[in-house]
């Protein structure tokens, strides 16, 4: 008994329109960010100028589909996925704007990260005809009518985002060691050392973030479902990603590793924390699979 | 990280006991690692398999809960061992230094200046436009200006493994000393729930419907709980918000459609109703006559190829949907509509079903969870030391002015964040010269 809500022709024109131009925008962004590493400066300013505005149209997609479908916009991929978009992007400007020009480079990473997660959103749906986004706007089942899933979902959007900087770093690191200092595409790179410590603090932003939504989920899991933790695959991927991050941190700071070993951690807790996202929706089965 | 923080040095280590060996391999960082990596490993095995099975042939497992147990052992170790020296680094910090340690500092810097007053003077108040705490103390050597932030920093990751600790103990005991338990009922049902020697008397279960009638309604059942015959609890139970009371918790689980049908014989003029639920079997004669109940449909429609269906949640058009068997056959749809009876031919003469009423029936699950106060310590805590580990770095500064070279010498310790400390050096070197340039 599928349920939609009522949503006026000028309503969905808004949240579709918005929704398209912050994707042009957002890929207009990526291509900026891009010229600018591949040795055109000036392009910097100008890159972070159009993330910037492609933020504020994703926001205003966000409040859109907020006011179409009713209520928070937190259900399913095609809301979730945006909201971590969108926090993966507000979390970057920030660490942009606290630290300014020297790194822009960082933006030529996460923007295409961005748009790869865009493209799940509405490329990959139409090539695979198993992994349906539903765009729908359905109202919320009570189960969901909770304050603690606003808690559980706004944590894990910023956990996401952390740890999505981090893969960022850690390929730009990946990248600066593998091509060496002959090349100027390294040369414009951030050093590895600075690198590491902004995967390190992306790492412990998103740690942070993760551990408040896995509590929270377990609260609100005991409210709806009467018990904590059900070892349900979506619940088990995260605490998975939880300890590949937790080996990390420890790794880095007490057993002094950097380099490469820590690079792959990360690495390995960024594909972690995607299937977590994409991979138990549409290859493992739980009661999670609504988001 | 600074020197002489993480315990016993590997020289000291050697010259130990076997016993104390094995304590020190049991509260070591590698084994943790080793033993995190092991439980995220399996892990991902265990989410390969059917989630029912996972759970009772892993997750459940002695070796599972064994490596659980071990990483508990080991945080538990580490933590008793760090508790000490930890505090005495973040309480009791050495404030005196000579400039010879300063010299050996990972960020130092050397200013020349005239005179030791201006100089402690300048670094004084540089230490305090940085955010610092200064004290100062004289030593072997003259006046040392101590600095220092985010002392409580220290503690992040003692709080951290301690929470983890307690939520770990806190699941262990709820699991030991609790129960779960499922049952539901009518209006008027008393439920016996053994396992807590709890009675369950259902006073209304009332529906009500969403706004958008194909959302699931909430159902709400008023009860009173007792035990030994003393009222202990009394409240309403809907979905996300259960009846707690005592460590044990009541929470709806989905809720049943009852529905009362009268079967009349009109042979004999014979009559009875009944109280039917999905999957529930009416047995019509001794011959196997018999409907199966398959489901209620509150508004009752049919798809082109004949598949019953409910167009929503409002009960505009109630219908209970069984399936007529003879002899072990299935013969023929049953649908019985509010108020309109259905003839059925049987052994024992022709049978008239009738649906007069139905309800609604709560389902919940009943449990006792003693450790939810340790679990919500715990998860508090896990969240403050998170904070504290990562967003408190604590850092330290010494100032001494060496006489002989006519230097105010400045020194930096961090704890875990070598970055942070050199962004707070230069912001101080830059107040000093920006003082001395007045
Ligand atoms: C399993 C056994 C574990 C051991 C033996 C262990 C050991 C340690 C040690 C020795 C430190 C360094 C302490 C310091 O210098 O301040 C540390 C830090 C820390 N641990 Fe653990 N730990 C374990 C598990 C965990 C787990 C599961 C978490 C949870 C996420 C965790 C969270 C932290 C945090 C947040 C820090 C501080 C950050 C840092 O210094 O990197 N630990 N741990």
């Amino acid at each position: 008994m599928p349920g939609y809500i009522q949503v006026s022709a000028s309503g969905l024109f808004w949240e579709n329109t918005l929704f398209n131009v912050a994707v042009a925008a957002y890929i207009l962004a990526m291509l900026s960010y891009l010229v600018h590493l591949f040795g055109k400066k000036e392009f910097g300013p100008f890159a972070s100028f159009v993330l910037r505005l492609a933020f504020l149209l994703h926001t205003a997609f966000i409040i859109t589909r907020t006011i179409n479908v009713e209520r928070v916009p937190f259900v399913g991929h095609f809301e979730f996925g945006n909201l971590f978009i969108w926090a993966t992007v507000l979390v970057y400007i920030w660490t942009e704007w606290r630290l300014k020009d020297k790194y822009y480079a960082v933006g030529a990473f996460l923007t295409p990260l961005a748009v790869l997660y865009i493209g799940y959103l509405t490329v990959v749906p139409k090539i695979f005809t198993s992994v349906t986004i539903s765009r729908l706007h359905s109202p919320l089942p009570p189960v969901l009518q909770s304050n603690w899933l606003k808690l559980h979902v706004s944590a894990s959007v910023f956990g996401y985002a952390g740890f999505t900087l981090a893969f960022a770093a850690a390929v730009m690191w990946l990248l600066k060691v593998k091509m060496g200092e002959r090349s100027s595409l390294a040369r414009a790179l951030p050093q590895t050392k600075v690198l590491e410590e902004y995967m390190y603090r992306a790492s412990a932003f998103g740690f942070l973030f993760q551990s408040i939504m896995i509590i929270s989920g377990a609260i609100w899991a005991d409210t709806s479902w009467g018990r904590y933790w059900g070892w349900d695959p979506k619940e088990m991927w995260s605490l998975i990603t939880w300890f590949v991050f937790a080996v990390y941190l420890h790794a880095r700071f007490t057993r002094g590793w950097t380099g490469r070993r820590t690079v792959t951690l990360v690495m390995v807790g960024w594909v972690a924390m995607v299937f977590t996202w994409i991979g138990v929706a549409w290859l493992l089965t739980g009661i999670h699979s609504f988001g | 990280m600074s020197k002489g923080t993480s315990g016993l040095s590997k020289s000291q280590a050697q010259a130990e006991s076997p016993v104390k060996q094995i304590l020190n391999f049991l509260s070591s960082m590698q084994l943790g690692l080793i033993l995190l990596l092991l439980l995220a490993i399996t892990s991902v095995f265990a989410t390969l398999r059917d989630n029912e099975a996972a759970i009772t042939t892993i997750y459940r497992s002695w070796w599972f809960i064994g490596m659980m147990a071990f990483t508990a052992l080991n945080l538990l170790l580490c933590t008793a061992r760090r508790i000490g020296p930890m505090s005495r680094l973040a309480l009791h910090p050495q404030r005196v230094v000579s400039s010879d340690a300063i010299g050996k500092m990972s960020v130092k810097r050397a200013l020349k200046m005239n005179s030791e007053d201006i100089a402690l003077d300048a670094a004084r108040s540089a230490f305090h436009a940085t955010g610092l705490t200064v004290t100062e103390e004289d030593g072997a050597e003259g006046r040392v200006v101590f600095a220092q932030r985010g002392k409580f920093g220290y503690f992040g990751s003692l709080i951290t493994h301690i929470s983890l600790l307690l939520i770990l103990l806190g699941a262990m005991y709820g699991s030991l000393t609790g129960f779960e338990d499922r049952n539901g009922g009518i209006v008027g049902d008393h439920i016996d729930v053994e396992k807590g020697e709890l009675h369950i008397d259902i006073l209304d279960v009332r529906m009500e419907q969403e706004e958008d009638p194909t959302i699931r309604p909430r159902v709400f059942t008023e009860m009173i709980v007792k035990k030994d015959g003393r009222e202990i609890a009394h409240g309403t139970v809907s979905i996300n918000q259960p009846l707690r009371f005592a460590g044990n918790t009541i929470y709806h689980m989905t809720f049943r459609y009852v529905s009362d049908v009268r079967v009349k014989n009109l042979t004999t003029g014979e009559e009875e109703m009944v109280q039917l639920l999905d999957v529930d079997q009416l047995q019509l004669d001794a011959d196997g006559t018999t409907v199966h109940i398959m489901q209620f449909f509150p508004n009752f429609s049919m798809h082109a190829d004949g598949m019953p269906y409910s167009k929503n949640y409002k009960p505009e058009r109630p219908v209970l949907a069984g399936i007529l068997v003879e002899g072990g056959r299935a013969v023929r749809n049953v649908f019985l509509q509010l108020d309109t009876p259905v003839v059925i031919e049987t052994a024992n003469g022709e049978m008239e079903l009738e649906l007069t009423t139905f309800q609604n029936a709560a389902v919940f699950s009943i449990t006792r969870n003693m450790g939810r106060p340790i679990l919500v310590v715990g998860a508090v805590l896990l969240i403050l030391g998170l904070y504290l580990s990562f967003f408190l770095f604590p850092r330290r500064f010494w100032a001494v002015y060496d006489k002989k070279i006519a230097t105010l010498l400045i020194g930096g310790r961090s704890y875990r964040n070598r970055l942070g400390l050199e962004q707070d050096m230069e912001r101080i070197e830059s107040e000093i010269s920006s003082r001395e340039g007045e």
